[in-house]
């Protein structure tokens, strides 16, 4: 059966990782001189406050090559295909890193490396729609050409009570243009062409919200559906709730954003990603 | 006392091959955040070149001494330098030449105290000094090393502490220079000149492995970018002439003098070096005197002279091809700066000013329209006595130009906010107007003369309150009016007030407001905004 792999910014959730065997690799965070693998060594619950209270940001960095060709030897004492999505790279070098971590295995694995040009469950869905598709039996190519063909039918909206994450972590992009409100405004924003794009400004979180419903409903052929929070599960349970007059509630995947996606969009955030049919 | 590492001339050598192997993956961003038309439109390039030679020269070093090498380092940077930013680059290693000469192995401190008196000479050798450019970045970085030393002796950190300064500097730069703002970039060259400082401190982490698959990244501006005011080539600007560089060898050279004496034949005139050697920057319309004169003095070499008229045609043509987000731009009519900037950080291309006693022209209006780059303009008017000019311009030009019928200021606000950047002019149009029908706006002003209207008596100077246009309260303060009429307001299912105020001491009456709406609604969000609008002294949105 064909391995899926991916890295820590899907923000899949482990358990749905677990049950469809996707192996996820994590992205690296740094608080000063202490390093902490994503979701490994360090959870969102232990995050986020930490992130609230520091003064200086943490960094991030990608997987070393080396890191991915041990996940692909390992891998491939049990399959003999791979195939890795992995977070856009116009964010990461997490995609380079994988490229070269693909020159460097010993095993001889048939290693596929896919560039998502989306983020987290953006990134997370195709994941699980591959995953799905390694189960039903599908080989390496079918896959690789079922997730190249749905790359431009992931699309993602978060909602945001501040931009300063996005702009000191330099993944702000075009999205640029929402930054310096006089008034307050809860940005929306979106991932296009594989960074990060602007889509609009609501006035209040309750819009906001509101936006990215209308977002979700707007679709008329949803094959996956997913909602996830920073620090504000009951916001996406509600939001869940709302969106089951539209798309099963049990089908939509919840997650929470994984502390270095959390680095770069910040602790409020509340985002949809919906891969079309 | 904490013991002093030492470092050689081959670390040296070593950490700057590294940083020049790093700003060569970040030349081509640097570039392109050189848009606005100065001439040595390729910055990154430039600091390039320039650092290439000075790692040239360093291999060329008779020994590894660090005096050997800084030495063949400065007269590398000084070879070599192109544009404004890789001559500015040649002062600091001068300065570190100056820190580092005579010295077999030198300490942290030593680089720290070079890269000040690099600093110092680059202020020099500018007749016209600019902040928010690499030489404010320069500044800071060196200041920030120096504070550093007193920490310990030792190149990581003061090289970090100086890679940090550098970091928040290039994010400043737009704060400091006007131009940046309006192009909405930080500085390029003091962008080249954090890449190069983090690239030698990345090295000296032992971080070369990771530098391989990494780049570095551009940083961003601490200041939101607001407007693209879009300022056309045609906009009355003078030509501007020839960039002339070359390098002057001769004997007894002096740099002031010769300064000096070209200080009148054109401007950014940069003149560097010793009595041996001189590295000359002006931007001209008269090359030839220039060269005359210099030739006059010794041999000139590297000469270069580039035509700026070009570069600026290139930018023009480049900008135009980096198009704003949206293919759709709005115009907003708004009088009062505070309004007037409201609009603009909300992503109004361009804002004209007006209101209810000065209505913009149909010729001021299509100017905005003009000016904009994007061929679909929707047009905000924001009064009722706007809309019939702003929909007669809709027909003078060839832009496709719709008007949304906002009739104050805050449906106005309400319609921009509500820009989709994906949806097409008529999606955007039906939203916007959509949005401006579900606000209510309340207006406070004081009464120019006495009448009665809808059975409301009222006395010249009294102030008189509408909701919607529609005269509601009379009373004598108008910040009591304002608060008689929001308090009256059903805000129960309302989410946010905005209050606009005119000028400072409406500031204060307009807060006590703000709290006895907020006793009343603890769930509502008040937002005080100063407005500085004319005529009205408070205007409020309620939404």
């Amino acid at each position: 059966m064909v391995k899926i792999v991916t890295d820590s910014a899907s923000d899949l959730p482990p358990q749905v990782a677990r049950e469809l065997g996707i192996t996820v690799v994590p992205i690296w965070l740094h608080f000063g001189s202490e390093s902490y693998r994503d979701n490994f060594d360090l959870s969102p619950e232990e995050f986020y406050p930490r992130l609230i209270r520091s003064r200086t940001l943490p960094t991030t960095s990608a997987p070393s090559p080396g890191e991915f060709a041990q996940v692909f030897d390992q891998l491939a004492e049990e399959t003999d295909e791979i195939l890795a999505i992995m977070l856009s790279s116009k964010y990461s070098a997490t995609y380079e890193a994988a490229l070269q971590g693909k020159e460097q295995t010993k095993k001889n694995c048939r290693v596929e490396i896919i560039d998502s040009f989306s983020a987290i469950m953006g990134l997370g869905l195709m994941c699980i729609a591959a995953a799905k598709e390694a189960r039903a039996g599908a080989n390496l190519e079918q896959i690789a050409a079922m997730v190249r063909e749905a790359i431009p039918k992931i699309q993602t909206r978060m909602s945001f009570d501040t931009l300063e994450y996005l702009r000191r972590g330099g993944r702000i992009g075009r999205a640029q243009s929402l930054l310096g409100t006089i008034l307050k405004v809860n940005p929306i924003v979106g991932i296009k062409d594989g960074e990060t794009y602007p889509f609009g400004r609501e006035r209040s979180r309750p819009k906001a919200i509101e936006r990215l419903y209308n977002f979700a409903a707007g679709f008329v052929n949803i094959r996956e559906l997913a909602v996830e929070h920073a620090t504000t599960p009951d916001e996406a349970q509600m939001l869940i709730e709302r969106l089951d007059a539209i798309f099963p509630k049990e089908r939509i995947y919840i997650s929470t954003v994984s502390p270095v996606v959390g680095t770069h969009v910040g602790p409020h955030v509340l985002a949809v990603s919906v891969l079309e049919g | 006392m904490a013991k002093t590492t030492r470092y050689t001339g081959q670390e040296l050598r070593e950490m700057f091959a590294a940083a020049t192997a790093w700003l060569e993956k970040s030349a081509s961003d640097i570039d392109a955040l050189n848009v606005f038309p100065v001439p040595d439109g390729d910055c990154g390039t430039n600091m390039l070149l320039t650092m290439r030679s000075v790692v040239e020269e360093a291999y060329r070093a008779p020994d590894s001494s660090a005096s050997a090498v800084i030495q063949a380092m400065s007269h590398g940077a000084l070879m070599g330098a192109r544009g404004n930013s890789g001559v500015i680059l040649s002062q600091i290693f001068w300065g570190l030449a100056q820190g580092l000469g005579g010295k077999e192995s030198f300490a942290a401190s030593d680089f720290a105290w070079g890269l000040a008196q690099g600093t110092q000479a680059a202020y020099k050798a500018l007749t016209h000094p600019v902040e928010g450019t690499i030489l404010t970045v320069a500044r800071e970085t060196s200041a920030a090393a120096q504070s550093a030393c007193a920490q310990g002796d030792d190149l990581v950190s003061i090289l970090g502490a100086a890679v940090s300064a550098a970091r928040d500097a290039v994010a400043d730069t737009p704060t400091l220079l006007p131009v940046l703002r309006e192009a909405g970039v930080v500085d390029a060259g003091g962008q080249g000149l954090y890449v190069v400082l983090d690239g030698a401190l990345r090295y000296l982490k032992g971080e070369v492995n990771q530098m391989q698959y990494r780049k570095p990244q551009i940083v961003p501006s601490s200041l939101p970018l607001v407007s693209r005011t879009v300022k056309l080539a045609a906009e009355g600007e003078a030509p501007y002439g020839y960039c002339t560089e070359f390098v002057l060898h001769g004997r007894k050279l002096k740099p002031e003098r010769i300064k000096k004496k070209l200080a009148d034949r054109g401007q950014c005139l940069i003149v560097v070096g010793g009595e041996h050697m001189v590295h000359l920057h002006i931007h001209t319309f008269d090359p030839g005197s220039v060269i005359r004169y210099a030739s006059s003095l010794g041999t000139l070499h590297e000469i270069k002279i580039q035509n700026m008229d070009d570069q600026h045609r290139e930018f023009i043509e480049m900008s135009q091809a980096q198009a704003p987000v949206a293919d759709i731009a709005v115009v907003a009519v708004a009088s009062g700066e505070g309004l007037a900037e409201v609009f603009r950080s909300l992503a109004a291309a361009a804002t004209v000013p007006g209101g209810q006693t000065m209505n913009p022209s149909t010729q001021e209006l299509l100017q905005a329209i003009e000016s904009v780059p994007q061929d679909k303009v929707i047009l905000l008017p924001n009064n009722k006595n706007i809309i019939p000019t702003a929909s007669q311009v809709t027909s003078l030009t060839q832009k496709r130009v719709k008007v949304v019928s906002t009739q104050t200021i805050p449906q106005g606000v309400s319609a921009l906010l509500s820009f989709d950047y994906e949806a097409d002019l008529e999606a955007n149009i039906s939203a916007m107007e959509e949005a401006r029908l579900a606000v209510k706006t309340v207006e406070v002003t004081r009464a120019v003369r006495s009448t009665q209207i809808g059975g409301l008596k009222v006395n010249k100077g009294q102030a008189i309150g509408f909701v919607d246009g529609e005269l509601i309260t009379v009373g004598n303060s108008p910040a009591g009016v304002l608060g008689e009429i929001l308090l009256n307001l059903d805000l129960e299912g309302k989410e946010v007030v905005t209050i606009y105020y005119a000028d400072h001491t409406k500031r204060t009456e307009s807060e006590a407001v703000a709290e006895r709406i907020q006793q009343r609604y603890s769930h509502l969000e008040v937002e005080l905004v100063y407005g500085g609008q004319p005529n009205y002294n408070y205007i409020a949105s309620v939404e």
